[in-house]
C-alpha cells in the first residue's frame, strides 16, 4: 500500500497509479455521496468509498 | 486500482455486499464531501456504516486484489459490530480502526501498538495492523518509533506485500529523523539496504505502485546522502522497472497508469526527453485527458524547450479542473519566466493565486495559497537602471 508521503516527488506532477476507466464489475455511484448514502441505508449495506484523483 | 484491481473477476461476487461510491477529489461538487471526510492523500478507501456515517475502516494507499478482499472482509465484520472472537487484540484493533477512521492518529497508534502486544501468534490482522501503525507514526512524526517498528517486523512479513510497505515506511521515517538524531546516517543506510534487497528480488511481492514508491524513497535516500551518481543509478533502475511494467500493459489505459512515475524517473535521470513519445501517445489515445499535455509541459520544461512547454500547457489548461489546475498554471508561469517573460510569468502566477484563493472549502489549501503568494512576491521586476 503506497503511502505517498514524499513531498519532493509530488511536486513533479506525480500521481499514484490512478484510474482512468470505470470498474466494470462493481457498480460504482460516481460523485454523488447523498445518493450512495441513501441507497446504502435503504439496502442496509455498508458504503464503500474510493476517494481518487485523475492525475 | 480501476485499471488493475477493480476489474478483477474475483470481485464480481462482492458487488452486492456494499454500495460502491467513487469520489473524484478534483471535482468541485465533491468539496462538501471532502470537508466532511478530509484526507491527506489519494487514493483513500473507507467503509462507512450508513446508520450513523461513521468510518468503520479506512486505508490510505492502493491495494492489490487480495488486500482489497481482506479489507472488504474486515469492513463487513466491523459494520456487524466486531469479530465476536472475544479476543482482546481484536477488540483493541477495532478501537484502533475507529481512531484511524477519524484520522486521530496519535490515539490510533497507541491502540494499534496495544493490539499488536495483545495479539496471539499467527494473528490474521497482524500485517495490516503493522501497516496502519507505521502510517499512524508517520502522520504523528513519531519517526523514531516508526524506524524501530519497521526494523523489527520485516522478518515476520517476509514474502508478503506488507514487507515492502514496511521497509519503505522505515526508510521514509529514517530520512525524516532530525538531522542530529543519534546514528541517523547508519539508520538510514540500514533501512535503505532493506528496501534495496526487497526490490532487487525479481519475485518481489507487492503492487507495481508500491515498488515504484519504494524506488522513489531510494532516490530520496541517495539525494539525502548527496550521492549524485547513486541517485542517477537509482533513477535508471526505477525507470527500467516502470518501462518493463508499462510494456506489459494490455490496453492504452493500463499503459498511461505508469506515465506520471515514468516522467518523474526520467526527470531524475536528467533525461526528460525519454518521456516525450509515451506522453504523445497518451495524448493521442486520450485527447480529453489533461494529464498528457500537462506532463508534456513539465517534460519540455525539463528540456528547456520553452515554446513546446508553453504549447503543451496551453493544451492542458482548457481541460484541467480543480486543484490540479494550479500546478499547470505554475509550470506555465515558470516557463514564461525562464523564457525571459517575467511579466507574463507574474500574470500567470497571479491567475494561479486567484484560482487557489477561490477554491471551495474542502479543496482550498491555505498552505498552497501561501506558497503561491510567496513565489509571486519573490518574482519582482528588475529595477530600472538609474537615469
Amino acid at each position: 500500500m503506497h503511502r505517498l508521503t514524499r513531498a519532493s516527488l509530488t511536486a513533479v506532477l506525480l500521481a499514484t497509479f490512478a484510474p482512468l476507466l470505470g470498474a466494470a464489475n462493481l457498480p460504482f455511484v460516481e460523485d454523488d455521496y447523498a445518493r450512495a448514502l441513501s441507497e446504502a441505508r435503504s439496502r442496509k449495506l455498508p458504503l464503500f468509498i474510493e476517494a481518487w484523483a485523475p492525475w | 486500482m480501476r485499471e488493475f484491481v477493480f476489474p478483477d473477476p474475483s470481485l464480481t461476487s462482492r458487488a452486492g455486499q456494499f454500495v460502491w461510491l467513487a469520489i473524484n477529489t478534483e471535482e468541485e461538487k465533491n468539496a462538501p464531501f471532502l470537508l466532511k471526510f478530509p484526507g491527506e492523500a489519494v487514493p483513500t478507501f473507507a467503509v462507512l456504516d450508513p446508520k450513523d456515517e461513521s468510518v468503520v475502516l479506512r486505508l490510505v494507499g492502493s491495494m492489490s486484489v487480495p488486500q482489497l478482499h481482506a479489507f472488504l472482509d474486515n469492513a463487513r465484520i466491523a459494520v456487524a459490530g466486531g469479530g465476536g472472537s472475544g479476543r482482546q487484540a481484536d477488540e483493541t484493533l477495532r478501537a484502533a480502526d475507529q481512531h484511524y477512521g477519524r484520522r486521530k492518529y496519535a490515539e490510533a497508534a497507541e491502540a494499534y501498538r496495544l493490539a499488536l502486544g495483545q495479539a496471539p501468534a499467527q494473528w490474521p490482522p497482524y500485517a495490516r495492523a503493522v501497516e496502519a501503525l507505521l502510517y499512524s507514526y508517520q502522520q504523528t512524526s513519531a519517526h523514531d518509533r516508526c524506524v524501530e517498528l519497521a526494523q523489527r517486523v520485516l522478518k515476520r512479513l517476509a514474502g508478503t506485500p506488507s514487507e515492502l510497505t514496511a521497509a519503505t515506511s522505515g526508510l521514509d521515517c529514517a530520512l525524516a529523523l532530525k538531522a542530529d538524531a543519534p546514528d541517523k546516517a547508519q539508520r538510514v543506510a540500514a533501512r535503505e539496504a532493506d528496501v534495496r534487497r526487497i526490490v532487487a528480488d525479481p519475485k518481489v511481492a507487492g503492487a507495481a505502485d508500491d515498488v515504484s514508491g519504494a524506488y522513489g524513497s531510494l532516490l530520496e535516500a541517495r539525494r539525502a546522502a548527496k550521492d549524485e551518481a547513486g541517485a542517477r543509478r537509482t533513477a535508471e533502475q526505477w525507470a527500467a522497472y516502470l518501462d518493463t511494467a508499462a510494456a506489459r500493459a494490455q490496453t492504452p489505459g493500463q499503459r498511461t497508469v505508469f506515465d506520471s512515475h515514468r516522467l518523474t524517473a526520467y526527470l531524475a535521470m536528467g533525461q526528460p526527453e525519454r518521456a516525450i513519445p509515451m506522453l504523445e501517445a497518451s495524448e493521442r489515445d486520450f485527447p480529453q485527458d489533461y494529464n498528457p499535455p500537462a506532463r508534456l509541459a513539465a517534460a519540455y520544461q525539463g528540456m528547456n524547450e520553452w515554446d513546446k512547454a508553453l504549447a503543451a500547457a496551453d493544451r492542458a489548461l482548457p481541460l484541467v479542473y480543480g486543484p490540479r489546475k494550479l500546478r499547470v498554471l505554475e509550470v506555465k508561469a515558470e516557463v514564461l519566466k525562464s523564457k525571459g517573460d517575467l511579466a507574463g510569468g507574474r500574470r500567470t502566477l497571479q491567475e494561479a493565486v486567484a484560482f487557489a484563493d477561490a477554491l471551495p472549502p474542502g479543496q482550498r489549501s491555505e498552505s498552497r495559497v501561501a506558497a503561491l503568494r510567496k513565489k509571486l512576491e519573490s518574482w519582482t521586476a528588475p529595477s530600472p537602471p538609474p537615469s
